[in-house]
């Protein structure tokens, strides 16, 4: 019975060095003491480690006499027993023993250290040890993974998208996420319903934004003008202007005059801004240039270059009035068959004022007569109702000429023929025990002027109490009438008329057809410091500001004005009989209703008086 | 290129031969990049874009242009610096140039956007490009301070020789330790067992090991051995003296693996983030015409 030991090392180069020991022990120790038969210097095992014993010549066990095992055949154990002739392989700590057996019957094992005395005695790479390599994925990976992953994610995927698209979409915008990432930035309100529904406006690969998209929506937007008149009135581009056009069509871009101009998209939520005044300021800066027979001057912005407002006025009232456009610079007049002094009604002393202090109660009147006291703003604020006589005026101006079992009788407004068979009728029954009230208003007097109530105007002249019909009528046609104080009467026969006739009055609520003025926008500011009613004594004065009064606070879109205004805040490109299209901007309609509020807690009686626009 | 003359008479006029990309020909390319966001700039305030600048004006594609073309060109740098060469376009100027053309980038690729930044694929594009030039500068100012640190620490040693120093002592430590009881030989063990390049990249970027086995081996040796005079034979005493020098070994490696770690570890975001700025500006270029 003996074993065969073979310590196996390996030189520098990797050659094997075999130092056999014979050892003629049934039992041999195996420890890192260096007085065991098989003696490893192995930290890993204790001085005294294991018994490995021959049984027989089939048997050899292996004893492991402390606590720590060995490895048999990768698997920890205390002890086993092994036949040599079938060999195993065994590993204590670093070491691993195959066991075998001779030819000669003893059982043979093969000894070998296979660990490193230490981790870092251990083969080391250098270029790899001292690197970052290992610690981090390589860079090559991350790179190319980083890239694959973006080109699926941010262009493969949106292209599916675009190309998987149902051709009936009904899909909620919050459910298309598919080329959300290329959405360069929020739509506008109006368009939020389009978010991403690329496709409503981009409606083909490759090919730009063309104006049939968006009039498959905005059916009814018409051009400015002709398109041949638009083309003419175009300033040439300078040389830049010429290159980027030139890029832009050699890309795909429809020329100019495109929707996508003026109407920016992507610029973030909110109301779409208006087109910048640049863009008016092409054409119309020096549009006399291009186009001699324009009527209207060149414009480039408000606060320096715009020319004076002109109002469409009438030149010639009637049944069949005529109008025409005049510059506010020449002072033209408006004669709207009316006689009317706003000077007398507004005076803050004198009868009016006397008469307006007696019917505060019932009407709201001040202490003496406002705009607002006969001028009605439409329902939405921006112009003002023509004023109606037995709305505004018959509260003073009042029509009545007789009582009969305290039912007030009254002229009827506006119809003169009326009048005259009412007249001819009271004349015709039982005679007045009075005669009528049919004085002008200028006879009234203080004190009894109510409406529905009679005034007796006992005073003197004949005229004035007229005992017949005729008479009657004459006198409420001719001066000194009713009629007449505010209405240019023609008597019968003039014009081929048989009868009195009253010219018919047109009070136009808006003076300026292509410009937008909102009084409701200017309802901080007071009537008169716009329109100077206080001092005119004749209806026919046109009460209208010229532009220097709007630039008092109006100033180009880019200018230090307290309201810097671009064309777009009072005309429309696409023109109609509506308000240009304006943003609401949050900031501006607080800030107004800040000012309201200061304005209205330091002077409660702040009136709201409107002129038509 | 440059002539062969040309050098000689360029170094005559007082240039320094080992003159840094960053120097070079006296800071020639950091005076170009100056003046091209300068000339960015005044032109931004000049151009008036309705309604405000965007990159979708004439403005923004001519600078989107710029912006691209550059980036390109700063790409090419990956290539061209496999072919290292001298003279007016020498390896040194393309890189002095791919250094400061690269942050002028920020300039001009940030008035590209007008400042429109959003959660999409062209803002992912524009802050690839940012991590990509931070990361660059964060490599050209390790790149300038750290080499000498290295030095420093190296002590005219090799990295192979800091690595053979560790495996004298390891060798030395598992001799010593063969006396031991098992319990005072598995404590030595964990500290030959420890791997002197492990412990993740935290710790190789901030140099902290706070598992250090060879530390807490020594600490639980002094624990035992603290009470007892050193009589000159104890090998505990030993193992403890090694343990000491292979703390001392190990503190040197470690810094110099922090440092190298340093200068390496930009470019494991400048080079991938690059490739995915490229991914990121094909995607951005190519959506912009899709939806034209």
């Amino acid at each position: 019975m003996s074993f065969l030991v073979r310590q196996i090392s390996l030189t520098a180069d990797g050659r094997e060095i075999v130092r056999a020991t014979s050892i003629a022990k049934s039992q041999l120790s195996l420890g890192r003491a260096a007085e065991n038969d098989i003696h490893l210097p192995d930290l890993a095992l204790e001085p005294d480690h294991a018994r490995i014993e021959q049984v027989d010549e089939r048997t050899v066990r292996l004893r492991a006499t402390g606590t720590l095992g060995f490895e048999l055949e990768g698997r920890t154990v205390l002890r086993a027993e092994i036949d040599p002739a079938q060999g195993a392989e065994l590993r204590f700590g670093g070491h691993r023993i195959t066991l075998s057996r001779g030819e000669d019957g003893a059982t043979i094992l093969s000894i070998r250290r296979i660990d490193a005395v230490s981790e870092a005695s251990e083969e080391k790479e250098e270029a790899r040890v001292f690197s970052l390599r290992g610690l981090l994925p390589g860079k090559r990976l991350t790179a190319w993974g980083l890239a694959v992953a973006i080109l699926i994610g941010f262009l493969a995927v949106p292209i599916w998208s675009y190309a998987s698209r149902p051709a009936n979409d009904t899909r909620n915008i919050y459910t298309v996420a598919g080329d959300r990432s290329w959405s360069s930035g929020p739509l506008s309100q109006a368009h939020h319903a389009l978010e991403g529904r690329c496709e409503t406006c981009h409606q083909k690969a490759f090919v730009s934004v063309r104006d049939s998209a968006c009039q498959t929506c905005h059916k009814d937007v018409h051009d400015h003008a002709p398109a041949a008149r638009i083309a003419m009135a175009r300033a040439e581009a300078g040389l830049g202007g010429k290159l980027l056009a030139g890029v832009a069509a050699a890309f795909g871009k429809p020329p100019e005059g495109a929707c996508v101009d003026c109407h920016r998209e992507h610029e973030g939520a909110g109301p779409m801004q208006p087109a910048p005044q640049a863009f008016c300021v092409d054409c119309h800066g020096t549009l006399k240039d291009r186009l001699k027979d324009s009527k209207i001057g060149n414009a480039a912005d408000f606060g320096t270059s715009h020319p004076q407002f002109s109002a469409l006025v009438q030149t010639r009232p009637g049944r069949y009035p005529s109008f025409l456009r005049r510059s506010l610079d020449g002072g033209p007049t408006d004669d709207s068959g009316l006689k009317f002094p706003h000077d007398i009604h507004l005076s803050a002393t004198g009868g009016v004022a006397k008469m307006a202090r007696t019917m505060k109660a019932q009407y709201g009147f001040g202490d003496a007569l406002a705009c607002k006291d006969c001028h009605k703003p439409t329902a939405d604020g921006v112009r003002f109702l023509p004023v109606d006589m037995e709305r505004d005026c018959q509260m003073c101006h009042s029509l009545a000429f007789e009582t009969i079992g305290g039912t007030v009788r009254t002229l009827r407004h506006g119809q003169p023929d009326q009048v005259i068979a009412d007249l001819r009728a009271y004349f015709r029954s039982t005679g007045p025990v009075e005669p009528p009230a049919l004085g002008g208003v200028a006879r009234r007097r203080p004190g009894d002027y109510a409406q529905g109530r009679i005034y007796h105007a006992y005073f003197g002249a004949a005229a004035t109490r007229p005992s017949r019909a005729d008479d009657a009528i004459r006198a409420v046609f001719s001066k000194g009438g009713a009629c007449y104080d505010c209405h240019t009467v023609t008597p019968p026969g003039t014009n081929g008329n048989a009868n009195w006739q009253v010219l018919p009055v047109h009070q136009p609520m808006r003076y300026m057809m292509n410009g937008w003025f909102d009084h409701a926008a200017h309802r901080t500011e007071k009537c008169e410091s716009c329109h100077a009613a206080p001092r005119s004594h004749d209806a026919r004065q046109l009460l209208l500001p010229k532009i220097d009064s709007c630039r008092t606070c109006h100033g180009g879109e880019k200018s230090k004005a307290d309201v810097p205004s671009g064309c777009a805040m009072c005309h429309s490109y696409h023109i109609d009989d509506g308000a240009p299209w304006a943003p609401a901007t949050p900031s501006l309609d607080k800030d107004m209703q800040d000012r309201e509020k200061l304005t209205n807690s330091a002077n409660p009686a702040l009136p709201r008086m409107r002129e038509p626009g | 290129m440059a002539t062969p003359a040309a050098s000689p008479i360029r170094r005559a006029r007082g240039e320094v031969l080992h003159d840094g990309f960053l120097r070079h020909a006296g800071f020639r390319w950091l005076k170009i990049a100056t003046i091209t966001c300068v000339l960015s700039i005044a032109s931004y305030m000049l151009v008036d874009v309705t309604p405000h600048h965007n990159g979708g004006s004439w403005y923004g594609y001519t600078m989107g242009t710029i912006g691209a073309l550059l980036i390109l060109w700063l790409t090419l740098l990956g290539l061209r610096k496999r072919a290292m060469t001298r003279g007016r376009w020498s390896l040194k100027a393309w890189t002095s140039a791919h250094v400061y053309l690269g942050l002028s980038l920020i300039v001009i690729a940030t008035l590209h956007t007008g400042f429109q930044l959003g959660w999409n694929v062209h803002t992912l594009a524009y802050a690839l490009m940012m991590l990509v030039i931070l990361s660059g500068l964060f490599g050209i100012t390790v790149y300038a301070s750290l080499p000498t640190a290295l030095s420093n620490n190296r002590a005219e040693m090799t990295q192979v020789q800091m690595l053979d120093a560790v495996r004298a002592i390891d060798r030395q430590l598992h001799d010593a330790a063969q006396p031991l009881t098992h319990e005072q030989a598995a404590l030595v063990r964990q500290s030959l067992e420890d791997d002197p390049f492990g412990g993740g990249l935290v710790a190789r970027l901030s140099g902290r090991y706070p598992r250090c086995a060879t530390a807490r081996a020594q600490a639980v040796l002094r624990h035992w051995t603290g009470d007892t005079p050193d009589t000159g034979n104890d090998p505990l005493e030993r193992v403890d003296a090694l343990l000491e020098r292979k703390q001392a070994m190990l503190a040197r490696l470690r810094r110099h693996l922090k440092l190298k770690a340093l200068l390496e570890i930009w470019l494991y975001i400048h080079v991938p983030a690059t490739f995915a700025l490229l991914a990121a500006l094909t995607a951005h270029i190519v959506s912009v015409f899709f939806y034209w």
